[in-house]
This record gives structure tokens, sequence and C-alpha cells, in this order.
């Protein structure tokens, strides 16, 4: 009986051509998609059939949870050549000395004071939401901190206070940011505002109207007419 | 592939010519790092890029009666959208788990019949629908009766469709779509056309979804004129009406 010969082989694999594959699904991902937004809440749009895309800039996005608190992100100019006044950062920083002032006028008994590193703060922030009278104490809290106290909607200090007010001489916390946003200078979001695109209100799909209804009134009542609402592309071939 | 081999043939072996060398580069910590990547770009971003669509409230300042631009009651049709919801708050879904949505209807003004004048209704011409879409490339639902409704705009516009998909307006694809847009919109405008007028009126428990789903109605049928109005006390009471008329619906 001859001996079988096992043929030695190498264990070695090429991973040269894996390599390739995983650097080319590398490049797709980074430049098909785009970073998720922090928010307060995970809210799923509706779908609808509207094909406009939702800008990524100059827009004021006002996120309303199922709770019915509302929140607020502002995204500044994308042009690169003028991001040190109106990017993102610069933007939010002047509309919170707006609304902060605005607040002051109207409260002068309940003043709201913020540090120079409070505003720094607030700047960094992508969604808002608390109080006026919270939020030295919240910008003063560490990013976790934040992060913690916004995504908690059982609280009272949480979400910016909205009510049924029409009477723009005495306006409440969410008119007074809509309009500190309308009036931070920026011609480009004032335009966008002006047409509609430059507001997107996003509410989840199982969110009752009554709700969502609170905003759309407000917005009326600061003569915003024109809004848009944040929709997913519908699925179903109808 | 990873290996350069050099090889010497038939070349005779001199002294001191050098070793051969294989190079063989390995890969595998290559590949994790880029799969670890890929990971955490598929976690941290999103493919998703929101839709958005734009609606027009009306002011509500108080308007003067004359400048009140009336909606001609042949012409007029009120939605109300309403979901379905359990006891506890919670959107009632279907076998299939979507939320049914209902839309009330009525053409014209409400006619109601109040046969005490306790205000609570007995009956009205109050009507019910759901949205249901299209089977088998026919309109169901709330969507045939907005589309006969419209039904003369709709021809036009798919007379028009059919123009814009053999590229007839422009060879160059965004010319032909701009040109079909105009037209199109042209068409929706159209005074000489009898085009409905829909308000569209939403429950407090109606989804936010159910709004939607009746704003995309509008876009679907090619209406031109509608506008969200606020639920009144009419309403309520002619649902009522119809809840009481139609038991264990």
């Amino acid at each position: 009986m001859g001996k079988v010969k096992i043929k030695r082989k190498s264990t070695l694999i090429d991973m040269t051509a894996m390599s390739d594959v995983t650097v080319l699904l590398l490049t797709f991902f980074m430049l098909t998609s785009t970073f998720l937004q922090k928010e307060p809440v995970t809210v799923i749009t509706p779908s609808s059939v509207s094909e406009e895309k939702v800008r990524t800039s100059n827009v004021a996005q006002i996120l309303v949870s199922p709770e019915g608190k509302v929140f607020i992100s502002v995204a500044g100019d994308a042009d690169a050549a003028n991001a040190d006044t109106w990017g993102s950062e610069p933007i939010r920083k002047e509309i919170l000395r707006n609304a902060v002032t605005e607040y002051n006028r109207l409260h002068p008994s309940k003043k709201v004071e913020l540090t120079e590193k409070d505003v720094e703060t607030f700047s960094k922030i992508n969604a808002f939401g608390v109080p006026f009278q919270a939020l030295p104490a919240f910008l003063r809290l560490s990013p976790t901190e934040q992060d913690k106290v916004i995504s908690d909607m059982t609280r009272a200090d949480v979400g910016i206070p909205i009510d049924d007010n029409t009477n723009l001489e005495t306006p409440n916390e969410f008119q007074i940011w809509m309009r500190a946003i309308y009036s931070s200078g920026n011609d480009n979001l004032q335009a966008a505002m002006k047409q509609g695109e430059g507001i997107a209100v996003k509410a989840g799909q199982d969110t009752p109207y009554e709700t969502v209804h609170h905003v759309l009134d407000n917005l009326q009542t600061l003569k915003m007419n024109k809004f848009s609402l944040m929709t997913a592309l519908k699925t179903e071939n109808d | 592939m990873a290996q350069i081999e050099q090889s010497d043939k038939g070349g005779k072996k001199k002294k001191g010519a050098q070793k051969k060398m294989q190079i063989h580069v390995d890969f595998t910590p290559m590949v994790d790092m880029n799969m670890l990547l890929i990971t955490f770009f598929m976690l941290c971003t999103t493919m998703i890029k929101s839709q958005t669509l734009s609606i027009a409230l009306p002011t509500n300042e108080k308007v003067e009666q004359q400048d009140m631009n009336k909606a001609k009651e042949s012409e007029a049709i009120t939605l109300i959208v309403d979901t379905e919801r359990n006891d506890d708050g919670t959107i009632k879904k279907d076998g299939d788990g979507k939320p049914i949505n209902v839309v009330y209807y009525y053409e014209g003004k409400p006619m109601v019949v109040d046969d005490n004048n306790d205000s609570i209704f007995e009956d009205s011409n109050l009507k019910r629908e759901q949205f249901l879409g299209n089977a088998d490339g026919v309109q169901q639902g709330i969507r045939k009766i907005l589309h006969d409704r419209n039904k003369k705009v709709l021809e036009k516009i798919d007379v028009l469709k059919a123009q814009w998909r053999n590229k007839e307006f422009a060879s160059k694809k965004e010319l032909n779509d701009s040109i079909y847009q105009a037209k199109a919109k042209e068409i929706r405008n159209d005074s000489t056309l009898t085009r409905p007028v829909v308000i569209i009126k939403a429950t407090p428990g109606a989804s936010w979804a159910s709004v939607i789903g009746a704003l995309d109605e509008m876009q679907i049928n090619q209406i031109s004129r509608y506008q969200i109005d606020n639920i009144n006390k009419t309403d309520e009471g002619m649902i009522d009406a119809w809840k009481r008329n139609n038991p264990g619906k």
C-alpha cells in the first residue's frame, strides 16, 4: 500500500481583493450618506408623494415630539465663503442673543443672564428646547448631562413653552425664538423662511393632530403662513 | 497579487547574486480596519433624505366679509380626517398593521337634521370613506371621489403627461420637465374648468400621518385649491351622528 501523499497547501489567503472591495464600499458610504443629527426624540415622519428635498442649510426645523414638546434646530449658511458670519454656529449665537434680549425686555423681573461661555455652548447644540428660565442651568451641564435632560420627555423643563397666544405684543417663548431666527440678520435665511422652505415642521406619523396643530397655529399667528412639512418618500407604489 | 515574485528565468546562478525574494503583504488587518469603518459609517449616518411638502395656511387675521373668497357651494367639498384609536389612545391597526385612517366628507354646505333642536343631530349629509389608494390602477375610496370631482383637470393632465413622457416639449430633460410643470400648473389653475375646492379638517385625535395623507391626495389628484381649517362644533356633531347611525363600524 502506497502512502497517500497529502499535498501541503499554504493557508495564506490573499486579502488584497477583499481590501479593494471594502475600500470601495467605504467610499460609497462616505459619499452618499449624511451624518445623523442628534435629536432629542426620534420620530418617524409620515410618507408622502412629494419629491421636494429638504434643505440642509438656512433652515429652521421645528421638531414636535409625540408628547407635544417642541424643539428647534437651526442650520446656517452652507456657503464656505461666509461660514464665519452666517454658518450654523455664528447664527445660533446671534439668535440666542436676540432671543434672550427680547425675553428680558418682556420679562424685566425674571431676567436671564448668560455668559459668553454659555453662548458658545449653545452654538454647539443642534436641537435646543428648554424654557428661557432653565437655559443658564442647562447650558452649564456637561454635554452628556444635556443629552440626558433634553431626551427626557417627562420633565417639565424640557421643550419650548408654547400656548395659544395670538397677541404678538406678548409673545410666548416659541414666538420669541421664531422671531429671533427670522431677524437673525442673514438675508438668505430670511428669504428662505419667507418662501416657506426655511421652516420645516417635523412630527411623528402617530402624533395626534391636536399636538401639531399648536405649532401650526403659532406659525400662523407669526404670519409665517408658508412652511414645509417633513415627510418620507412613499414606499408603496401607488 | 500582493506578492512580488522576482524570478530570474534561465539565469545562471552567479556568485553574489541577490537572493530570490518573495514579498508578501498581508492585507488582513487592512480589511479588518475597513470593515470597522464601514460599520461605523453605516450606524452613524443615514441615506434617507427627508422629503418636504410645502403648504400655505390662510392668514388668521379677521377678513372683511365681502373680501372673503367664499367657495362656491357646488365646488366645495369638506374632508374631516380621523384616525381610529383604541381606548388607551394608541392607534388601532388593521390586519396588515396599517393604521385605520378614515375620512368623513360632505359636499357643499353641512346639512343637518336636528328634529328637537337640542344640537344633537339625528342625521346629516356626512359620508365616510377610507384612504385606499389605487387597486389595479383604479382609484378607490376617497381618492375616487376626489378624482371624479376633478376629472376635467386630470384628463387634460393625463394628455400632458403622455406628451411629457415622449419628450415632446423639448429633448433636453430639464427643459422638458420645466415646460411640463408650467403647463400642468396652468391647467390646475384654469378657472374655466370645474375644479373642486377642498377644505381639510382634522379631528383632535387624527394622526399626523392622516393629515399628510389628505394633503397627499390633493397632489395626486392635481387639486390646486385646498386649505386647512379648524374643526367646529357642527362638524363634531355630524361625526357623532354618523357614528350613532352606523354603530359597530
